[in-house]
């Protein structure tokens, strides 16, 4: 099983999206010359090359990534969809795909105690049903759900008819005491990359049934750092997913607004000229982002903290045009983004060097909704 | 240094990689069968051991561990020997995953949970940690376990901050180790430990800091961690009332009818509602403000349940500055009378800051209400023209001292140690040579200093951190707007720092009852400060600046006139804290940019007024909805104004069409873009 198609059995998972560090692929300071990036410009037909080869076949590479296949599917197809190609993606068969990972309470009347329904990662963590219609092992995971419902809207799925309530109720069963989310029932660290899910989940299916929103409110809050950025749980460093899935969250929840910075500042929630002074200044004198203080930059987090930015309405003080170059840097001769200048490309870190164009308004992308980190559909809200 | 890879791959390594993952196959089925049937025998767990060490992300692998663990403990008793060999092997398959995977979140998760079992020696957790840590100084699963491990042996944070001493010794660039830091220190200096008093402390921490600030100037760390040491010298916790509208000890006027083109005396104040406005600002914000936290004692009948409102968006029950209205006419006759009002704020407590402090020191002020039987004819439907007519203002200025000085009583702030501190910072920067952080971290000491030092010395510091932030601007272009903001902070702070400073922009207006103007006009101000000391104005002109909002005008709950023409306004949701003025009749946006951009779409994702049913339940949206829905960010602001001059000139969005839709919203509008409208 050295390659695998996405619409095969195999295998793979990336710790969800927020900490970027773990592209498998590169050398320790790997930045050789013999790997120029392919241009200075942004290379659209390179990507499509790329992400179209990744529609089709995994590389191996991905095999410790197997739990996560909806999420390397997201990426391949809200990736083609930045690029403008959803023509190249069969839109029923992957629905059809999206939908089989959807888990359901055996008998729908009666959710069982304390279970989460939503989406498996992959067919590796699907378990059959038994012969008393029972679902022996019910691992959905958040991260997967959030991936399956952006690939259905993305696809233009009608998110309405999915069958949510399950869905829904039993997402209730995630949250904890403090507000934050659990990923899984069966266990596993709460933090705030799963409020963020839950929050896109409730923003996508429009239902804000299944969380406690002042709860998770009060929890985000406690995340704040002395810097201004947000730590993944209360009390650690500032961190540039942590404080996307902060600041998305609390956008989807409507409890700020694009004019965070520009409005009424002190009755605001949290504390936003130093989220502003911490988030400008992760741009790295290389133009690129880091997510912590004194990292390396990192393609991805153009995305996460450009969009952090964007929603809080201090976009305007990024250098675009030192961003830009970074980003092209990272740029790989055979389409698709690494992590670092010179390294090999990914998927993850592709897909967010297709948001960050985007976010850069690079002309033939779709634009940005920032707050979902997907493209932004015409058909979406109005 | 940063961003260590996890693991490399060699070309030669690809074939040994595609058997690999064959086998991984294999394996993997086998477990999901184990998994599913609930086998826990040695060699089903042996076998997620060895997916866990190929793909410690394998989170259903470690879910069905956990399983594993509890039937095996359910099965014996309980022998503390035989439990502590079940959890140590966890421990091993996590130590052997994460050197495989450093970063895995399932490994570093599974540990936890293993040792929150409670059986386990937690012991060997520091040394393992103290051998992780070295490996990769910045991995934040290993400070985030470290704090879980502390937490969990009740290791002192004594000790812990020693550690972070050693981190910083080795390497000052180590941003995680001046976090956990400044995460330990804040919890030492609150409960107030041994030998972690503020002002002992903070001056050490100075100390600490400055060595790897100078050492290496482009280092983030220490600055970050300097700003936080700035702020725990700077701020105060707990919510102060900063000033107040009647202030205290002051004498005030009310005449009944409107005051517009009245209040030819700073002090006097007429509205036809027959009330005026009480107002508190404090400095951070507060919610819980009601009669029961502030009472007033008074013989101005009919004051009895003040109704208390916070000054900021719809929904939020905080603000730094609250109004409640205060009737002075009521129908038996009390004209010709002097009112003692007296104000007690925390009396019971409710007063609570966002952060959650309580606003703890009571504290009451005293002024007086001259309630003037003589009714104020609104003289005129006159046109207010702010182009000219102006007279400096030639009052006594102790007239503006009683409306301006602060009743500091109340800021019981042991500053002694914290003024020391800033003065030495200084001292230390201005002898660093130029650099723009050192010239911004100058500039906010500076600012720092003039905030926690007297009224006298002020004027000199202002004028140098204007200096700075202008060299700033010049300097360092890509910042120049955030420069230009706090610009303009200090500017209206060193306008509003002396009476004299003020005075100077103080006019008569000759054309309207010589009225008293502050005219803040073509000073390039970006954005508003220091309304807390601007309570008292009526009329005011901010002209000609660069102003994008009008966020901090809601607090001035007298103003009356308004003038923000020739300015960068680009929507009416810009204006959106003027709602809050229930005395303005004038307001002046011409030549602004109001309409140039089409409304950010943003904004309909996620409150979009057109979901909102409100307006339609309203008389004018339901007999003209196409236009409130065109002008819908117009429309929730002017409605809630009661104007009676409004000039829109120079917008892109001025035009008849606009006019007929402000005519309907603002019915009682007697003047619009200078002329006079036929009723």
């Amino acid at each position: 099983m050295s390659e695998t198609d996405v619409h095969g059995e195999a295998v793979d998972w990336e710790s969800e999206d927020e900490d970027s560090d773990d592209s498998e692929e590169q050398e320790e300071g790997y930045t050789s010359p013999s790997q120029p990036p392919s241009s200075w410009n942004f290379d659209k037909d390179r990507h499509l090359v790329y992400l179209q080869m990744m529609y089709e076949l995994l590389p191996h590479h991905y095999q410790s990534q197997e739990i996560n296949r909806l999420t390397l599917a997201h990426f391949i197809i809200s990736g083609l969809h930045f690029l403008g190609a959803t023509d190249r993606v069969d839109k029923d068969v992957v629905a059809k795909w999206v939908l089989s990972f959807q888990a359901f309470p055996s008998n729908r009347a009666s959710l069982k105690e304390g279970e989460f329904y939503g989406f498996y990662g992959s067919r590796s963590s699907q378990f059959p049903i038994d012969e008393n219609g029972d679902l022996t092992h019910n691992n959905s995971h958040l991260a997967s759900t959030y991936c399956a419902l952006a690939i259905l809207k993305v696809i233009g799925h009608d998110l309405s008819t999915i069958d949510s309530e399950s869905l829904l109720l039993s997402m209730k069963n995630l949250q904890q005491d403090d507000g934050s989310f659990m990923p899984t029932h069966t266990g596993g660290e709460t933090d705030l990359r799963f409020v963020y899910c839950a929050a896109a989940i409730s923003d996508m299916l429009g239902d804000w049934s299944g969380m406690d929103k002042e709860k998770a409110k009060n929890y985000i809050l406690n995340c704040q750092s002395y810097d201004g950025g947000f730590g993944l749980i209360p009390g650690s460093e500032s961190h540039g997913g942590g404080t996307y899935c902060a600041i998305a969250s609390l956008r989807l929840m409507g409890f700020i607004g694009a004019d965070l910075l520009s409005n009424d500042s002190s009755s605001s929630i949290l504390d936003p000229s130093l989220l502003l002074n911490w988030s400008l200044q992760r741009q790295a004198s290389d133009g690129g982002f880091q997510g912590r203080t004194n990292k390396r930059s990192d393609t991805c987090y153009a995305f996460w903290i450009g969009a952090v930015l964007k929603l809080i309405g201090g976009d305007a003080f990024i250098d675009k045009i030192a961003l830009r170059q970074f980003l092209l840097s990272c740029q790989s001769k055979y389409g698709g983004f690494s992590k670092y200048p010179g390294a090999l490309p990914d998927l993850y870190h592709s897909y967010y060097g297709y948001t960050a164009f985007s976010f850069l308004e690079e002309p033939g992308l779709s634009p940005l909704c920032p707050e979902l980190g997907l493209p932004l559909l015409t058909a979406l809200g109005i | 240094m940063h961003g260590r890879p996890r693991k490399a791959y060699k070309p030669e390594e690809e074939a040994a990689s595609a058997a690999k993952a064959a086998k991984l196959r294999a394996l993997q089925s086998q477990f999901m069968s184990n998994h599913h049937n609930k086998i826990y025998t040695k060699e089903a767990v042996d076998l997620s051991t060895k997916l866990l060490e190929i793909n410690p992300e394998a989170y259903t692998a470690w879910n069905y561990r956990k399983l594993a663990v509890e039937d095996k403990l359910s099965r014996i008793e309980s022998d503390p020997d035989l439990i502590k060999t079940i959890l140590d092997e966890e421990l091993r398959v996590v130590e052997s995953a994460l050197s495989q995977n450093f970063k895995s979140y399932g490994a570093w998760h599974h540990r936890k949970w293993v040792l929150s079992k409670g059986h386990s020696s937690v012991g060997n957790e520091l040394q393992l940690l103290n051998k992780f840590q070295k490996l990769d100084t910045r991995n934040f699963h290993a400070w985030n376990y470290r704090r879980f491990v502390v937490e969990l042996t009740k290791r002192s944070e004594q000790d812990e901050l020693k550690y972070t001493d050693d981190m910083i010794g080795s390497d000052f660039s180590n941003y995680s180790a001046w976090h956990n830091r400044s995460v330990l220190l804040s919890s030492l200096l609150a409960r107030k430990a041994d030998g972690f008093l503020p002002n002992k402390k903070i001056p050490d921490e100075y100390k600490l800091v400055q060595n790897a600030i100078f050492t290496d100037e482009d280092d983030q760390s220490g600055w970050f961690y300097h700003l936080w040491l700035l702020d725990q010298t700077v701020n105060v916790e707990t919510p102060l009332l900063t000033s107040s509208w009647p202030s205290h000890g002051s004498r005030i006027s009310l005449y009944a009818g409107c005051s517009n083109g009245s209040f030819s005396k700073l002090t006097t104040f007429g509205s036809e509602s027959g009330y005026f406005p009480l107002v508190l600002n404090f400095d951070q914000a507060v919610g819980g403000v009601s009669s029961s936290t502030v009472t007033i004692d008074t013989e101005l009948k009919g004051n009895e349940d003040l109704v208390w409102e916070p000054v900021s968006k719809k929904n939020s029950h905080v603000s730094c500055v609250w109004v409640a209205r205060l009737k002075y006419i009521s129908s038996e006759p009390c004209f010709g009378k002097e009112y003692k009002v007296k104000v007690k704020i925390g009396n019971s407590p409710g007063i609570v800051s966002s952060r959650g402090c309580n606003f703890s020191a009571s504290y009451e002020f005293v002024f007086t209400a001259h309630v003037h039987d003589t009714v104020e004819e609104s003289s005129q439907e006159g046109i207010v023209s702010w182009t000219d007519g102006f007279d400096i203002w030639d009052a006594e200025s102790k007239d503006l001292n009683a409306l301006t000085t602060l009743d500091r009583s109340n800021a019981q702030m042991d500053s002694k140690w914290r003024q020391e501190a800033i003065a030495e910072e200084i001292d230390l920067f201005r002898e660093l040579p130029d650099s723009k952080i050192g010239k911004l971290t100058l500039a906010r000491l500076l600012m720092a200093k003039a905030m926690i030092s007297d009224d006298a010395v002020k004027g000199v510091h202002y004028n140098e951190i204007l200096e700075l932030y202008k060299d700033l601007m010049a300097l360092d272009s890509s910042h120049y707007q955030y420069y230009k903001d706090v610009h303009s902070v200090a500017l209206l702070r060193k306008v509003t720092s002396s009476t004299e400073d003020l005075s100077g922009h103080l006019f008569r207006c000759r054309n309207m009852n010589n009225s008293v103007c502050l005219r803040l006009n073509n000073l390039s101000l970006s954005r508003i400060a220091s309304v807390e000391k601007l309570l008292f104005v009526q009329m005011l002109d901010l002209s000609h600046n660069e102003l994008h909002s009008t966020e901090g005008l809601g607090g001035m709950q007298l103003l009356s006139c308004l003038n923000l023409s020739h300015n960068r306004i680009r929507s009416f949701s810009a204006l959106d804290s003027l709602r809050h003025l229930k005395q303005l009749r004038v307001l002046d946006v011409s030549h602004n940019h109001i309409g140039e951009h089409s409304v950010d779409t943003t904004r309909y994702l996620c409150s979009s007024p057109l979901f909102n049913s409100e307006w339609t339940q309203d008389e004018v949206g339901r007999q003209m909805p196409t236009l409130v829905t065109k002008y819908w960010d117009a429309y929730f602001v002017l409605r809630d104004l009661n104007l009676k001059q409004l000039d829109i000139t120079g917008n892109v969005i001025a035009g008849d069409v606009f006019s007929s839709f402000v005519l309907r919203v603002v019915p009682k509008l007697v003047w619009l873009d200078g002329k006079k409208l036929e009723i």
